[in-house]
């Protein structure tokens, strides 16, 4: 069973690269002219021409419908344009909003330069540009037509429809060789949208949350207070891509480029302290406790590690790693600090793995610096998270909406990938007990529905903890997320585990590995190229099953856009309105997802090889 | 000579110096497991421990004793609105669910199907049409949809006494969309036996045409065949049915029978049924671990999988023999099952099989409402309906549109250098190499599907997530309602995947 899903899956996602396969050029097809490709392609014969009249009447229906639909007068789509901030942010405190835009711009930032480094973007023709805005402007005028628009809406859409189609016109007839980037085309875009800030009032009132939210129609929309800010980060992402382009030539592109990788993975568990913290260290404690353990870690952890990884340490290295493991799960009996517990224990896990990174000098300061790297980020997560915040809000966990959503996305991804590749390695070993436990785990939750997870992680969790210990809401769902979604990550890495051939086993175990070296450097990275297509589309599935975390009442964005805003008085029955600016969200970001998905898959050469 | 004997004698040497303990492969192969599993276990038993203190301090008693209790739970549509008890309650859940998964999976195939053909037409426009369809649906997620349309179906008009009578066919509203029932009836059960009798005679006729293909190669339509002969009984059989009555007595016989058989019996019964096939598998591994030469080699793994089958059937033996409840629960489920089925028999011979009517409007108390006389859905069910079919039916076009287009090319063209037409040579050459192709994948979006029927808990359809919640909000029985949900679910996954992987073993090439 589980064979055929893994192919399955495969299959799924795989569809796109084979049509990418044959990489020769076609011959070229002389042009059809708009008659002849009008009788190749719609009315080939008679039944062709019956489908063609019959789905055309049915697109225009469709389109009158909607159209009629979105722009009926008795819509309310200033509820979903007012509530702007609530379905963002929920009700994170307006005086602090600068916090958030710091977040948004360091990301913007990283986007940037990561665009410029990866050399992101390709070169489209010019003509191509014409004909889609020929057929964008065309779509627009006949939208305008069908639409129940007033006369002057009418006359308006009907100017800029024909205004895009004479640019497309324009740029049509233009020659092959002329070419502009995909980015600047997007970052255009990007730029009318925001220029459309200064101009257009979206939205009617700004939201300001207390206790019970209430609409406070204040002078300055929506569109009005984030005008500034969103200039501010446009000019932000378009600086630092210009930064990257000029800086990359001038360092070493492959360290850089691992410098961005580990600052994108990293930066947003800092950036989430950022915006949701203002912790209240207390020096004494700061300085008594957890420097010193943090210095303790590091120094002792990295002699030991610079020993451990000589090649000829042997089995004495071996021995003291397991008493490490022994005396870390021995700290459990006795009262202590819970940071010493883990850190002892992350030691153990470094000590067992330093003969798999054993080698010369250079090897083992490499990976006494990721012992040290590691550190800094425990002590400063644990530190960070015990320590009190003094920006004091209303409610328990005051950011909600979309960004709650991308949170719990975010760190659902970061944990679950290494738990599910653990858990496929295990499935695949040649230990039985190993394989058992992790065949019942996988196999149990992939056979449940997530919603039933999630429910009994929110409900039940606090029945399963220790005295004085307590989880938030969010993180037991965000636990229960993880466990979920490395099942099924499980499953595609071990697709690609099952594609590494048995000669490179052999091969590695020729040259004198280790069974951990084998994994480690040569089935991993064959298998997990393999398993790129499944595992994005599982990341696609997962970001949209977010949406559940409306079902067990969190405030996310589907909650809000659900049950808070129809619950305002002003905008009762507002909820499709909402819904389908969900769900337009949604779709763009999968959307994009899946396309970009299709195009690294291209671009690293899967299917081809 | 002397060198192959002087190897011999160093590897005896090798041989006779044990490995110490701690460098001995397998020994820190196995003790490396079992620290894992004690690890496992421990932290297990830990939680376990500490829940149950918890559930103590709290005062939440975590028995079964609620199926048995009357709930107060009015349910919103099901085989029963109001369960008499809170077992009852789950069990209307259950069938809720299974009633929107099966015919979810059947619109959705029947859907996709067209879709995922229609994206491979040559009619530009289908085509986009088709993947307009498939990338809207798929990228936009299933609770938001879900909650989408039921919004759409709550905002729609209300439906009033004025509404009515109804004259059309179909009836639409904000209490759901009414249409047609076409009802079993009395008579139904005596008619599928005929039809069942029927399928014989069928299975017979379309063997025999088959032979007669084979032999003289003419065009025999042996499946026409069948179908006209299951057809033909299926009409005769409306109007002579009821000489079918009697079968009610042989049920009513099993009854009796099921009712005097000793519990032991049953026991003996299943004990060994798991004896057969726990040798049956370990003779089967002896024979797969055996050389062409006879030799056997087993490796530590190969006995820990023996050991492991032995074990998981000794204890379920053991199960079944101290547990009479077990074996008596078979027995009455069975007496129970013909005793309903004898009732089913015991009609008035002039029954019809089937009978159809009208969507009504009634009013039984303050407000109007669709009455029983029409299949009605109500918003709930239609909005998880279009749900899990829209969704799921994106997924199955991209499935089947990969497994057409998976078909080499060469293929159909050798059809057509064969003077095959293009219908056949689609019938007989590109389908059965493609439905190798889309039926794993199938399978695992039916079980998505089965799944993914859970979320209806969003829009208050009653099935078993939903009424579970109820349940447990009102007895505070969160653990055992939770452990039923699971147990309910895994039974279904492998249920679905037990019928995919029988069709997947069908369908493969046979090969050396």
């Amino acid at each position: 069973m589980n064979s055929t899903n893994s192919t399955s899956q495969d299959l799924i996602n795989s569809d796109s690269s084979t049509e990418l396969a044959n990489n020769e050029l076609p011959p070229k097809v002389a042009a059809l002219s708009p008659t002849e490709w009008l009788k190749a392609n719609l009315f080939s014969n008679t039944f062709n021409s019956i489908l063609t009249v019959l789905s055309t009447a049915a697109i225009l229906l469709i389109i009158r419908g909607l159209l009629s639909f979105i722009f009926n007068p008795l819509r309310q789509w200033s509820a979903t344009a007012t509530n702007m901030r609530l379905l963002m942010t929920q009700a994170y405190p307006e005086h602090q909003y600068v916090r958030v835009w710091v977040s948004l711009g360091f990301l913007l930032f990283l986007t940037g330069i990561s665009l410029a480094f990866w050399r992101a973007g390709r070169r489209v023709q010019l003509s191509q540009v014409g004909k889609r805005l020929l057929i964008l402007g065309a779509f627009i005028v006949l939208a305008t037509l069908l639409a129940p628009f007033s006369n002057r809406a009418t006359i308006i859409w009907l100017i800029v429809g024909i205004l895009i189609v004479g640019i497309g016109l324009l740029l049509k007839p233009s020659h092959e060789d002329k070419t502009i980037s995909s980015l600047t085309l997007l970052s255009g875009a990007f730029l009318l949208a925001i220029l459309s800030l200064w101009v257009i009032p979206y939205g009617h009132h700004s939201y300001l949350s207390t206790r019970t939210p209430k609409i406070l129609a204040e002078s300055g929309t929506v569109a009005m207070t984030t005008k500034l800010p969103w200039t501010i980060m446009f000019l932000v992402a378009v600086c630092s891509y210009f930064l990257g382009s000029f800086v990359r030539e001038k360092i070493d592109e492959a360290k850089s480029k691992a410098l961005l990788s580990v600052t994108w993975l990293i930066s947003p568990l800092f950036l989430l302290f950022l915006v949701l913290r203002d912790p209240d260290f207390d020096t004494r404690h700061l300085f008594s406790t957890d420097v010193p353990i943090f210095l303790f870690f590091s120094i002792v952890g990295s002699v030991l590690l610079l020993w451990l990884t000589k090649p000829d340490v042997g089995e004495k290295g071996r021995v003291i790693s397991a008493a490490i493991l022994f005396i870390g799960f021995a700290t459990f009996l006795f009262q202590m600090l819970m940071i010493v517990r883990i850190l002892t224990l992350v030691l153990a896990f470094f000590a067992l793995a330093a003969p798999t990174f054993s080698g010369q000098k250079p090897a083992r300061i490499r990976y006494t610096k990721v012992w040290i790297a590691s550190m800094v980020i425990l002590c400063w997560l644990i530190t960070a998270i015990n320590t009190p915040s003094t920006a004091k809000v209303p409610g328990d966990f005051f950011i909600g909406g979309f960004a709650i959503t991308l949170m719990i996305f975010f760190f659902t991804m970061v944990l679950a990938f290494p738990l599910g590749v653990l858990l496929a390695l295990a499935r695949t070993s040649k230990f039985p007990i190993f394989r058992m436990i992790s065949t019942t785990f996988i196999e149990f939750i992939r056979g449940v529905p997530l919603i039933t997870i999630l429910i009994f992680f929110s409900v039940m969790v606090p029945l399963f903890l220790p005295d004085g210990m307590d989880l938030t809401e969010i993180a037991a769902v965000t636990i229960a997320f993880i466990i979920f979604e490395a099942a099924y990550l499980a499953e595609n890495v071990r697709g690609g585990l099952q594609s590494v051939t048995q000669g490179q086993h052999e091969a590695a175990e020729a040259v004198g590995m280790t069974n951990a070296q084998k994994t480690v450097f040569i089935v991993l990275p064959q298998a997990l190229r393999v398993a790129i297509p499944p595992m994005v589309g599982q990341i696609i599935a997962t970001f949209k099953e977010t949406g559940l975390l409306a079902i067990i009442g969190i405030f996310d964005f589907l909650y809000i856009a659900r049950s808070v805003i129809p619950g305002q008085t002003q905008f009762m029955g507002s909820t499709r309105e909402n819904l389908l600016f969900v769900s337009l969200v949604y779709l763009v970001i999968c959307f994009s997802m899946s396309k970009a998905s299709q195009r690294v898959e291209k671009r690293v050469g899967l299917g081809e090889r | 000579m002397q060198s192959s004997a002087e190897e011999n004698s160093s590897t005896l040497k090798a041989v006779s110096q044990r490995v110490p303990l701690w460098r001995d492969v397998v020994v820190i192969k196995w003790v490396t497991q079992l620290g894992l599993l004690a690890v496992v276990v421990a932290s297990l038993w830990f939680l376990a421990g500490q829940a149950g203190d918890n559930l103590q301090a709290r005062n939440i008693n975590t028995g079964f004793d609620f199926l048995e209790r009357p709930p107060d739970i009015q349910l919103s549509e099901g085989i029963d609105t109001s369960p008499a008890t809170g077992g009852r309650a789950l069990w209307v859940g259950m069938v809720n669910t299974l009633r929107m998964a099966v015919v979810g999976i059947i619109f959705a195939t029947f859907l996709g199907v067209v879709v995922g053909l229609a994206r491979l037409s040559n009619n530009w426009l289908i085509k986009r049409l088709a993947g307009l369809w498939i990338e809207t649906l798929r990228n936009v997620p299933l609770l938001v949809q879900m909650i989408f349309y039921f919004a759409v179906l709550t905002a729609l008009p209300r439906v009033t006494l004025d509404s009515g009578p109804i004259h059309g066919w179909f009836h639409v509203s904000n209490k759901g969309i009414s249409m047609p029932r076409v009802f079993i009836s009395d008579g139904f059960y005596q008619w599928i036996t005929v039809v069942a009798v029927g399928c014989i005679a069928a299975y017979f006729i379309r063997n025999q045409r088959g032979k007669k293909h084979d032999l003289t190669g003419e065009d025999t339509h042996a499946a026409s065949w069948a179908f006209l002969t299951i057809c033909t009984f299926a009409i005769i059989g409306i109007f002579v049915h009821p000489i079918f009555s009697f079968v009610g007595e042989i049920f009513a016989g099993l009854a009796t029978l099921f009712e005097n058989i000793p519990t032991t019996l049953v026991k003996i019964l299943i004990a060994s049924v798991l004896i057969f096939f726990a040798s049956r598998w370990i003779r089967n591994f002896f024979a797969s671990r055996r050389s062409a030469t006879g030799h056997l080699s087993l490796i530590d793994d190969d006995i820990f999988r023996m050991v492991f089958v032995g074990t998981g059937a000794l204890i379920a033996i053991i199960v079944v023999i101290s547990w009479t409840g077990i074996s008596s629960w078979i027995l009455n489920s069975g007496r129970d099952l013909f005793q309903m089925l004898e009732a089913k028999f015991e009609v008035d011979g002039a029954a019809r099989p089937f009978g159809a009517m009208k969507p009504d409007i009634v009013k039984p108390g303050k407000f109007a409402n669709y009455g029983i006389n029409g299949l009605t859905m109500s918003p709930g069910f239609a909005a998880v309906f279009f749900g899990v079919v829209f969704y799921t039916s994106a997924f199955v076009a991209e499935i089947i549109r990969g497994g057409i287009l998976a078909v080499p090319k060469g293929q159909i063209e050798a059809g057509n250098a064969v003077g095959l037409s293009r219908s056949q040579s689609l019938r007989h050459i590109v389908l059965p190499q493609a439905i190798r192709i889309i039926l794993p994948p199938m399978g695992n979006q039916y079980l998505n599907l089965t799944k993914n029927t859970s979320l209806a808990i969003a829009v208050g359809y009653s099935d078993i997530v939903q009424v579970g919640q109820t349940v447990y909000n009102q007895t505070g029985k969160s653990l055992p309602v939770m452990a039923i949900w699971m147990l309910f679910y895994l039974a279904c996954s492998l249920t679905i995947s037990v019928i995919v992987n029988y069709y997947n073993v069908r369908m493969k090439i046979v090969e050396r």
